[in-house]
């Protein structure tokens, strides 16, 4: 749950000139499907893509984020109007409707507004009570696919995830080289208190006993078999950091008995399994390493691109 | 501990055959994970998994990542496959689905296009089993009380550690730091956690921000740790030096009203009630406008494996309290004597009445 630092750092991280070059390229995807408008609908864990466009990231409840071609987006939100003051100091939105449907509230903002022809952000991964309702109105909708709305992670996205890395490498290290956790509860306790000091927004942490996978923690002692995942997320960016006592490593070329996990970042999930070794995102790449009867694992958050792999 | 809650099991085949279903599938993504750990509480870590529930008691469950499979295979005991995208894994839950009349628990948050998937595989819309076995949550085992108790145990010390760390000058997300890393070090597997600091200007609580605590803050939170996959919560002000006098009123208002919830709280009483008499705390001091929807949301709510579960403590609201129901009564709203505060205890309802699962002193805390 999102509920650590959220802020926006104008100045040195994301410039609101930086949203309307993102908002001005789904005007034109707009204009070319000859939409009045844009839906992006965003959740507590699944707000990747409405961040992209506003920086919106609920800590609670569902949302759809409007994308108009003349003024900032627009929030339709369950949340209540006494927090809206604060949402609009770490967001582009202006204008936030409260909306316990977010759908019947599209569909009147539609006909005050006189739009008849809507584009949502992958009609068919909403919600399904959401769908069903939108699909039941009147508006003609018109999906339109994630790429078109995100095509690549920009330099600024980039950047975010790379200082999200960053903190999850460094403050993990330390934690490590420090020894000072008895059981992964203690560890886990830890990394969140240190994290969310220097900011992290949200954290998990899993932990491998060398035995199994990495799980969240339920009180196994902490070894020189153990390995730590911290997924970390800076302001809406995720990382995924992964090491273990035991200083195991590998590069991250296949070889034998080494299993490799590719996790997209940049998704709308946090994160999610990704075949495709081409396609422009950030990634966690999460390694397996057998080891004197054990398994330990190692990790970190990469951008992947048609280039090939430059770890963040 | 309540992997695959073998009451509950049986519970939902019994609701399956009242119901005619052929199949139940229990969803869970990521922000919604209740829906799936009602069957088999596993904390999984990807972004979505499906656990179906036959009529003849079989479970399997699909994966959408591959550290869950040995976790919930050890859950469930029965065959668990990892998938990278879901409807992959749908269809090799239903292949063999043939005609059959398909519900699922959690269908309002799943992915359109899984639910078109069971429809295409089933030859039937899937029929939602949400607000059914909502019902049978509401209503806890044992084995599930025990669990909430040492949650609340531990949002009890929580809060112990929320004001020994507190002092003027310290942010409220180094605030939320501490109190995080405290009930995570304690066992917790998340906690849920609002907060706010400052005086009559502060209208709710959110996130934390960079704002310093001062001197002659209020300073709210609702704490929420989930052991086990339960959670519970509490809801406590404390003041940043000597509190003032509207701050002591204002603590008294609240006080008394969450103790008229408490005194009412019994089977068999309409939760519109337990909203009734908190509110009825406010009119008689003067501020009965307070306890509308601009300045709060709700009275109270039920908990369990969702720190929001229905039904919410509201006066429109009609529902029978049964007992072994675990609900918090928190009169949290705004007013102008001292901004948004906030009181509230997590309580189980007994045979007779209600019992605090808190400890927690009933006091405006100071530092």
């Amino acid at each position: 749950m999102k509920r650590g630092l959220v802020s926006w750092d104008k100045i040195n991280e994301l410039p609101p000139e930086e949203f309307a070059a993102r908002l001005a390229a789904v005007h034109a995807v707009a204009r070319e499907k000859g939409v009045d408008a844009v839906v992006v609908y965003s959740d507590v864990w699944r707000s990747n893509d409405a961040r992209y466009l506003s920086n919106f990231m609920p800590y609670w409840n569902r949302a759809f984020v409007v994308v108009t071609p003349d003024e900032n987006p627009i929030l339709l939100c369950a949340l209540s109007p006494r927090v809206y003051p604060w949402i609009k100091t770490v967001t582009m939105h202006e204008t936030i409707i409260a909306s316990s449907s977010p759908p019947a509230t599209l569909f009147k903002l539609c006909a005050e507004r006189g739009w008849t022809r809507v584009g949502v952000c992958d009609l068919d991964g909403l919600p399904e009570d959401l769908h069903a309702e939108l699909t039941a109105g009147a508006l003609e909708l018109v999906d339109i696919s994630r790429s078109e709305i995100r095509p690549a992670p920009v330099e600024s996205e980039v950047r975010m995830h790379a200082r999200a890395a960053r903190m999850a490498r460094e403050v993990l290290e330390q934690e490590l080289a420090s020894g000072g956790a008895k059981t992964d509860h203690e560890l886990t306790g830890r990394l969140e208190r240190v994290l969310r000091r220097a900011g992290a927004e949200d954290v998990v942490v899993l932990v491998s006993d060398g035995e199994g996978p990495p799980i969240p923690a339920e009180g196994r002692p902490v070894g020189p078999h153990t390995s730590v995942v911290v997924a970390n997320e800076y302001n809406g960016h995720w990382a995924k950091v992964t090491r273990n006592f035991a200083g195991v490593t590998s590069g991250f070329d296949p070889r034998d008995g080494v299993t490799q996990l590719r996790e997209i970042l940049s998704g709308p999930y946090s994160w999610e399994s990704i075949a495709d070794t081409k396609a422009d995102a950030v990634v966690s790449l999460q390694l397996q390493i057998p080891a004197n009867g054990r398994q330990y694992y190692y990790g970190d958050t990469w951008l992947q691109s048609r280039e090939g792999l430059r770890v963040l | 501990m309540l992997k695959l809650n073998p009451q509950r099991k049986a519970e939902f085949l019994e609701l399956m055959a009242a119901r005619g279903w052929d199949m139940l599938l229990f969803y869970g993504d990521t922000w919604r994970k209740d829906h799936f750990r009602c069957l088999v509480s596993v904390c999984f870590t990807g972004p979505q998994a499906v656990a179906l529930l036959t009529k003849e008691g079989e479970v399997r469950a699909v994966v959408t990542h591959p550290w869950d499979v040995e976790p919930v295979k050890a859950g469930t005991g029965g065959a668990v496959t990892y998938v990278p995208r879901l409807i992959e894994g749908l269809k090799t839950l239903l292949r063999d689905a043939g005609k059959a009349l398909v519900a699922v628990n959690g269908l309002e948050q799943m992915e359109a296009r899984f639910a078109r998937v069971v429809a295409e595989l089933s030859g039937a819309a899937p029929v939602s089993a949400t607000k059914d076995v909502e019902e049978i949550r509401r209503v806890k085992t044992p084995e599930e009380i025990e669990v909430i108790r040492k949650a609340a145990e531990l949002a009890d010390r929580g809060y112990q550690h929320f004001v020994s760390v507190a002092r003027e000058g310290m942010t409220e997300y180094e605030l939320v730091a501490e109190v995080e890393g405290f009930v995570k070090a304690h066992g917790a597997e998340d906690n849920f956690m609002l907060v706010a600091s400052g005086g009559t200007e502060v209208t709710g609580m959110k996130p934390p921000t960079a704002r310093k605590l001062r001197t002659g803050d209020s300073v709210i939170t609702e704490l929420t740790p989930q052991i086990d996959g339960y959670y519970a919560q509490i809801c406590r002000t404390l003041v940043i030096g000597p509190p003032s006098e509207k701050q002591l009123q204002s603590y008294a208002i609240f006080a008394e009203a969450q103790q008229a919830a408490q005194d009412l709280l019994r089977p068999g009483v309409d939760i519109s009630d337990v909203a009734r008499v908190q509110n009825d705390v406010f009119r008689k001091h003067g501020f009965g406008e307070y306890t509308g929807p601009q300045y709060t949301r709700v009275r109270g709510h039920n908990l369990g494996l969702y720190p929001d579960e229905l039904p919410h403590v509201l006066e429109s609201t009609h529902y029978t309290c049964k007992k072994d129901m675990v609900i918090i009564c928190h009169p949290n709203t705004y007013l102008p004597l001292s901004g948004y505060m906030v009181f509230g205890d997590t309580l189980l309802v007994t045979e007779t009445g209600c019992v605090s699962l808190n400890q927690t002193e009933r006091r405006l805390f100071q530092v």
